[in-house]
């Protein structure tokens, strides 16, 4: 099922939610919402599901307008955070619900929630009560419920964020499996970035009830259209210096009163059309510790992270997050030297924070 | 000093380091007991010195702050001893012949110094009690005046040495009635004392005197208490002491429903001990129960199974009104927005505190005016079923709303729209999914709801007229008003049967109220 969502606004009082949303999202695609909390990723979900009616624009799944149809019509299956399971129902009574209130025929109800939930891996547990299951298995029981009556549309309102990591992990490759699987057009809220790449067919950033970005998840990372982007998704983030670039003999170099550095043609081009300052942006895995480096600074921390170190590296007043071996033992307070790897910065209008290089 | 030294420091302390000498504990703990005496003595002040005053400045009467001066000053003894204890209590299992003597000299010292404040300020034993001024002694005859205080209340009255006394007034007396008779008579009260004096039978009135009696033996029992209390509260086990405060506030009221079942299997009482007609113990008898069926008090005649189901119609109707109207409008509070919810709330919370029972009259007039509306007036108005349960039932709700209300906001609104995605109706989220979570909220409400209509008196007092709806409560005050000389016991036999339904619902509700739900959510919503 196409989902199209065409100028969304949702206001509550004068609070905005959010404001002139555009996507569309194609049929069997695994779309990703992300942002930070409060920036109407939910609130859009919500809307999509109709519990929330929208203040102006158009929602439609297919062809079909469903601005104004109840939820219980639209035929969507939800999972949510705290899972909101029924308490009072058991793992199968729980499941059953939306068939029952579909009136499917008992027989018919029996066969679905049983092959569901051996889909699901808790087909032993239809005895139980939430209250008896663990985090992981009330999980599993939110998703066969909103499988069960076969959606058009799954959204998924951070599903995995009560979850321990190692099952987290699990859960995000099932989650992920199954929506290949079965090809049900799916909307997946999170503020988790790693999910987010990991997951989805494209992603949508939103901030302060705005999209930032609509893309799948390499175009973003390496192609970020806003600066807001850029920091936002990877990990650890961008480092983000503010320098001015000027053309010298052909060349193209950017300057802080600390740094100088050349850069490389296409790259630099766009930044040096720009009076003053831009907004330099680059990711730690672009910053090697080198010999050869030029810029000189001194550990402030290092973080092992098993299988590299996280090293934050201050140069005057500059911190730059990198990544490194970890067979060299850095120690803090160690003065090391940096090479930047210039072919892979990116820059930003420090007023609109868009990004110079791609436009959009 | 680094943070690791000043964790190390504290891990180095020993317990023996801890404990002090002997010296230091004795004066530990008389400090503490002094402390306590102040503090109490100064709780004793205010209320007689200040806080009365006050009251007696805006005249007004009354009778707590006295009562609370007393009790301050009845505790002080003991409260010091505790106090005092609690320090020898540290040794009660590692040393106990130290604990026992650091315990009773401090109790002693303390006892010492409390009594010579009774002695000075005229207190406890040592305040002026109500006296005839003569010896008595106990013969076979009857109380024998040994000695006469010169210029006494017993002189003044010509009362001689060798009098016998017989009784007060018509009232045979021994020496122990006698005494318990003067301790409880005020200043200047006649006594009318008849005595032999040879064989002649005499009577005279004697006027109470009161005189100060400070008589140092009078401490030794004083003193036995101190020293008992203390060895018990040097050994009472910790955990005891909730239990023992426990039973201590329950015994009143514990005393009062052993009465309430006595009192109804036996035809006469003397405080809890059943007598029969000759003052022996005994007497036990059904009739109290067997006439509450045969509808026949003391010449009442009744038939008491219209009067349960009134009741019972009463309490059954308003449970399910209050709950259906309580859980529908604290789900609208919770859960929607509209224009005046705020003021809503917060004026059903003035109404909840408002004192119903002014509204008497003004909804008498209303269920009066309603009476005479064609059609519903028969059903809803003054002296019909349906307007008094209405009025309970209103009464009711403020609480009930409130109470639905919270249950309600706990709910996470996950589970609702959960429902509304899965394809329910609002209507069959809230019956199917809010309810039953609810459910121990909707239990205590509803036992609330019945155990008031259950108990309802003033309502449907003042709004019927004659036995036709009269209940249970109603029927119990008829039957004090209208039979004399009431039947106590017959009167609490009424009482326990009323009892008997609440009592069976409460047995089978608290399982349920203690059944903890288990929640299927988690982390927040």
């Amino acid at each position: 099922m196409k989902v199209t969502i065409d100028n969304l606004t949702k206001k509550f009082g004068d609070v905005v939610g959010v404001e002139d949303l555009t996507l569309h999202i194609d049929d069997g695609e695994f779309v990703a919402f992300l942002g930070p909390s409060g920036c109407g990723k939910t609130t859009t979900l919500l809307t999509l599901a109709g519990i929330y009616k929208p203040t102006e624009g158009q929602i439609r799944f297919g062809e079909r307008v469903v601005n104004q149809v109840q939820p219980k019509d639209r035929n969507i299956g939800m999972v949510f955070q705290s899972y909101a399971l029924y308490p009072h129902m058991t793992v199968f009574q729980n499941i059953a619900y939306p068939l029952k209130l579909k009136k499917v025929a008992k027989n018919i109800q029996h066969e679905r929630v049983e092959q569901v939930a051996n889909v699901m891996g808790i087909g032993n547990l239809l005895d139980r009560r939430p209250g008896q299951l663990s985090g992981g298995q009330q999980q599993r029981v939110a998703l066969g419920r909103a499988l069960v009556k076969e959606p058009d549309v799954l959204l998924f309102d951070e599903p995995l964020s009560n979850l321990d990591a190692r099952l987290r992990l699990t859960m995000r490759g099932e989650i992920k499996h199954l929506q290949k699987d079965l090809g049900i057009t799916s909307i997946y809220v999170t503020h988790d970035q790693v999910e987010a790449m990991t997951m989805a067919d494209r992603i949508a950033v939103m901030n302060g009830g705005h999209l930032q970005a609509f893309d799948a998840p390499d175009e973003l990372y390496s192609r970020p259209k806003t600066q807001f982007v850029a920091g936002f998704v990877g990990n650890p983030p961008m480092n983000f210096v503010s320098v001015e670039v000027s053309r010298s003999n052909g060349r193209f170099v950017a300057e802080t009163d600390l740094l100088r550095l050349e850069v490389g043609g296409d790259r630099g081009e766009g930044a040096a059309g720009y009076n003053g300052a831009v907004v330099m942006g680059i990711r730690p895995e672009d910053i090697q510790i080198s010999g050869a480096g030029d810029i000189a600074g001194e550990i402030f921390i290092v973080e092992p992270l098993g299988r590299e170190d996280l090293i934050d590296v201050r140069v005057g007043p500059h911190s730059f997050l990198l990544l490194a071996s970890t067979e060299t033992q850095y120690q803090a307070g160690e003065g090391v030297k940096l090479k930047f790897d210039m072919e892979k910065v990116q820059f930003f209008d420090p007023q609109t924070e868009k990004s110079i290089l791609w436009q959009q | 000093m680094t943070l690791r030294g000043a964790l190390f420091d504290r891990a180095k302390i020993k317990p023996d380091e801890v404990s002090a000498s002997v010296q230091q504990d004795l004066i530990e703990a008389l400090r503490l007991g002094l402390i306590s005496i102040l503090i109490l003595l100064l709780a004793a002040f205010l209320f007689s010195g200040v806080i009365g005053p006050l009251f007696a400045l805006g005249s007004v009467e009354e009778t707590v702050t006295d009562v609370l001066t007393r009790l301050a000053l009845l505790a002080l003894p003991f409260v010091a001893y505790i106090a005092a204890a609690s320090v020898a209590r540290r040794y009660t299992w590692s040393d106990t012949s130290k604990a026992l003597g650091l315990a009773l000299t401090s109790t002693i010292v303390l006892f010492l110094l409390i009594s010579v404040g009774a002695y000075a300020f005229d207190y406890g034993v040592f305040a002026p009690r109500p006296s005839l001024q003569m010896t008595l002694s106990q013969t076979e005859a009857g109380i024998r005046v040994e000695a006469i205080v010169p210029g006494g209340a017993a002189e003044t009255a010509e009362m001689q040495v060798g009098d016998v006394i017989t009784a007060i007034r018509r009232d045979a007396v021994d020496l122990a009635a006698f005494n318990l008779r003067l301790s409880q008579s005020e200043e200047d009260a006649p006594l009318r004392l008849r005595f032999l004096r040879g064989d002649e039978e005499m009577q005279e009135t004697v006027r109470v005197a009161i005189v100060s009696d400070k008589q140092i033996r009078a401490l030794l029992p004083g003193l036995v208490i101190a020293l008992v209390f203390t060895v018990v509260i040097v050994f009472l086990p910790g955990q005891w002491a909730p239990y023992i405060a426990l039973i201590g506030l329950l015994t009143p009221l514990l005393i009062g429903y052993f009465w309430v079942i006595i009192a109804t299997f036996s035809y006469r009482t003397e405080g809890l001990v059943p007598l029969d007609s000759k003052d022996n113990f005994g007497g036990f008898t059904l009739e109290n129960w067997e006439s509450i069926f045969v509808g026949n008090i003391a010449g009442l005649e009744f038939n008491i199974w219209p009067i349960l189901m009134t009741s019972l119609s009463i309490a059954v109707i308003m449970t399910f009104a209050v709950l259906l109207v309580s859980s529908m409008a604290g789900y609208a509070l919770s859960r929607m927005n509209f224009p005046g919810r705020r003021f809503f709330l917060s004026f059903t919370l003035i109404l909840h505190g408002f004192p119903a029972i002014t509204l008497l009259i003004p909804i008498f007039i209303v269920l009066l005016r309603l009476r005479g509306i064609p059609l519903i007036g028969q059903h809803i108005g003054f002296n019909t079923a349906g307007g008094i349960a209405m009025v309970m039932v209103a009464f009711q709700l403020p609480l009930g709303v409130w109470l639905m209300k919270g249950f309600f906001d706990n709910i996470p609104w996950d589970m609702e729209r959960s429902a509304l995605i899965d394809g329910a109706s609002r209507w069959r989220t809230y019956w199917e999914i809010l309810l039953p979570q609810i459910r121990p909220g909707l239990l205590a409400l509803g036992i609330f709801a019945f155990i008031g209509g259950w108990n309802a008196y003033i309502i449907p007092a003042t709004y019927s007229i004659g036995t036709g709806l009269s209940n249970l409560p109603v029927f119990l005050n008829e039957l004090i008003d209208e039979t004399a000389p009431v039947d106590w016991n017959q009167v609490a036999a009424v009482g326990l049967f009323q009892l008997i339904p609440i009592f069976i619902f409460f047995i089978f509700a608290q399982e349920y109220l203690l059944n903890i739900y288990a929640g299927g959510t988690k982390g927040s919503s």
